[in-house]
């Protein structure tokens, strides 16, 4: 055997198990779940009915139309506070912003099942807003639990930190001198926002958009501990197709309706990263 | 002398960092049309004078007029000056048409009269034709020319350049030098310049304050100082200039200052330790106990000598420092 060859070999054979891996754990399953829903259960025949059974059945309309509400709120109000912040720990060099610079990421090292129940018990209706209400002779109600607001609330707790990262990490990356240079010339603060902070940290916007978008298309365990029976989001209906009433076609569906939701943003973060802007050239 | 319209005064200027650096009890005045150069090694104090006159550092104590008018109080977009950064600062996500618009848009200046404005700046420094492309697909020279263009175009009482060449190669460097001074000479306003360089400072200013440590070491013109440095670091930091120890004295006297014979009796007898033609002149490496002297001699004489040959050498122009403290500038 040539040189050339045993060394093709070897290559190969290093590649071929993590090869493998990826074909029988994410290529086939994909497959398997695109064909299995356009199937018919009983006759294994070809069908749109998985998907029109999503998109006419008012209460899987609402679980979907509920979905994009509180992923779209997520979003937003995340992102909203997450630029706030990031512009405070950018711009502010005291003791406290150090501190809070420090202590935002916190919440990402405190696993999901506790962040949950710690907030639950927090808000609930018998929770410790509650109880400091009743200190003061008030019988609070949130009704945040099995509502939209709980769930956007924990998943603002979630996601926040995560895009002030990103923004931060955007805002960090833009010089002192850019802004010196734009007040050299008469722009006010507000006016040095928006002609320069804000275009040069679009960019990192949209992508902690798409990432937080995605993250919460198929969230589970929130919905799943403070959500109501209905709506429900995606990720709830699916656990009820596949583990309670066992419709694998159906759920297939709903996989690949989820993955088509998340394909947009990921478009969006695919396209944004790889359309150069003509003074990144 | 007739009187001199200042343009700009520091008045007992203190700027101080948290961490105790920085500059104090700073008098400066500068006077209308003139380039005045801050020369020193980098921490020196130099840059922070010129961002507290610009407005992004705020004044410990003390206060700045321009034209009469104090403006510590002011932010820096209300302030007369326009700064040129060492890093250019174009703003990178506007074309070179917008990077020069933006300041003139903010002062509501009609369209017209605005491109009519960016055209002329652009000719000034040597840069038609560029308004639709952006600064990264330019070469560092060419956006340090538009950033200054940025600057000149607002018309500011006040130009402050912060080492504005030290990321240029030397052929560029030189070039802008020449460029800056016309523009200033032509335009008629007052430049305060920071640099390392004392090449650079010799070249451009009117005056130069050599700073040191947060201190201004002296100010004048660059004669005054190339001639007469008032203490041992003025003397080392600019030109060459050989130091020569003698007791508690140092002597300090430049290359061209030395005049050397062949033979002895002379103030400093020594033997040729090197000889290297530079073109016009010969500079000869006089080895004198354990002072090396550097002395520019002509090539008449240089052919005369080789290594090893005893020479003696006369100081025709020098000054004498005391070696343990400040400075005794003696005769010449």
């Amino acid at each position: 055997m040539s040189k050339k060859a045993k060394q093709m070999l070897v290559a190969y054979g290093l590649v071929i198990p993590a090869f493998m891996v990826v074909m029988l754990t994410v290529a086939y399953p994909i497959l398997a779940a695109v064909i299995k829903s356009f199937q018919d259960p009983k006759t294994g025949e070809f069908t749109w009915a998985n998907y029109t059974y999503f998109f006419t059945d008012p209460v899987q309309l609402k679980n979907l139309l509920y979905t994009l509400y509180v992923v779209i709120m997520t979003v937003v109000i995340a992102i909203v506070v997450a630029y706030l912040l990031a512009l405070y720990l950018r711009f502010t060099k005291s003791k406290i912003a150090k501190t809070i610079g420090t202590l935002y990421l916190l919440p990402r090292f405190v696993p999901a099942m506790c962040a949950v129940y710690a907030m639950i018990t927090i808000i609930r209706d018998s929770g410790l807003i509650n109880r400091i209400g009743l200190l003061f002779g008030k019988d609070i109600h949130l009704g945040m639990m099995y509502h939209a607001s709980g769930i956007i609330t924990m998943n603002l707790w979630f996601n926040i930190p995560f895009a002030a990262l990103m923004i931060t990490a955007g805002l960090g990356a833009i010089p002192d001198s850019i802004i010196e240079g734009a007040r050299d010339v008469g722009a006010g603060k507000f006016k040095t926002f928006t002609s320069m902070i804000l275009p040069l940290s679009l960019k990192d916007v949209v992508v902690a958009s798409t990432f937080v978008f995605m993250s919460n298309v198929g969230s589970f365990t929130t919905p799943y501990l403070m959500g109501g029976t209905s709506p429900k989001m995606l990720g709830i209906a699916l656990f009820d197709q596949f583990n309670k009433y066992l419709a694998y076609n159906r759920s297939a569906a709903l996989s690949v309706i989820m993955f088509l939701i998340c394909s947009v943003s990921a478009f969006v973060y695919i396209y944004s990263n790889l359309k150069e802007k003509e003074w990144e050239k | 002398m007739e009187e001199r319209k200042v343009k700009l005064e520091i008045k007992d200027m203190t700027k101080l960092y948290d961490n105790g650096d920085g500059v104090e009890h700073i008098n400066l005045k500068v006077y209308e049309g003139e380039i005045v150069t801050f020369l020193g090694p980098s921490g020196c104090g130099k840059t922070t004078i010129l961002r507290t006159i610009g407005g992004f550092l705020d004044v410990t104590s003390g206060d700045i007029t321009v034209d009469g008018q104090s403006i510590v109080s002011l932010p820096p977009e209300k302030r007369p000056t326009a700064m040129v950064f060492q890093s250019y600062n174009l703003w990178p996500h506007m074309t070179i048409y917008e990077n020069l618009a933006f300041g003139l848009k903010l002062r509501k200046i009609p369209k017209a009269e605005m491109d009519a404005a960016i055209k002329k700046h652009l000719a000034l420094v040597s840069m038609s034709g560029t308004e639709k492309k952006y600064p990264g697909q330019l070469s560092g020279g060419q956006q340090q020319r538009i950033a200054s263009a940025r600057s000149l175009l607002l018309k500011p009482s006040l130009l402050l350049l912060d080492e504005p060449f030290s990321a240029l190669d030397a052929k560029i460097r030189q070039q802008m030098r020449e460029e800056l001074k016309k523009i200033q000479s032509d335009l008629g306003i007052t430049v305060i310049f920071v640099t390392h360089d004392q090449e650079e400072a010799m070249s451009l200013s009117h005056r130069i304050v050599v700073m040191n440590k947060g201190k201004f070491e002296q100010v004048g013109t660059p004669a005054e100082i190339y001639d007469n440095p008032k203490t041992l670091h003025v003397a080392s930091f600019i030109g060459e200039m050989n130091f020569i120890k003698k007791g508690d004295k140092t002597i300090a006297v430049r290359p061209e200052n030395v005049s050397v014979r062949a033979g002895s009796g002379d103030d400093l007898d020594g033997t040729v330790r090197t000889i290297m033609l530079l073109g016009h002149y010969v500079v000869l490496n006089v080895q004198c106990g354990e002072n090396v002297v550097k002395c520019n001699v002509d090539r008449t004489l240089s052919d005369s000598l080789k290594i090893g040959d005893p020479v003696t050498l006369k100081f025709t122009k020098y000054s004498e420092f005391d070696t343990e403290a400040g400075f005794v500038p003696v005769g010449q």
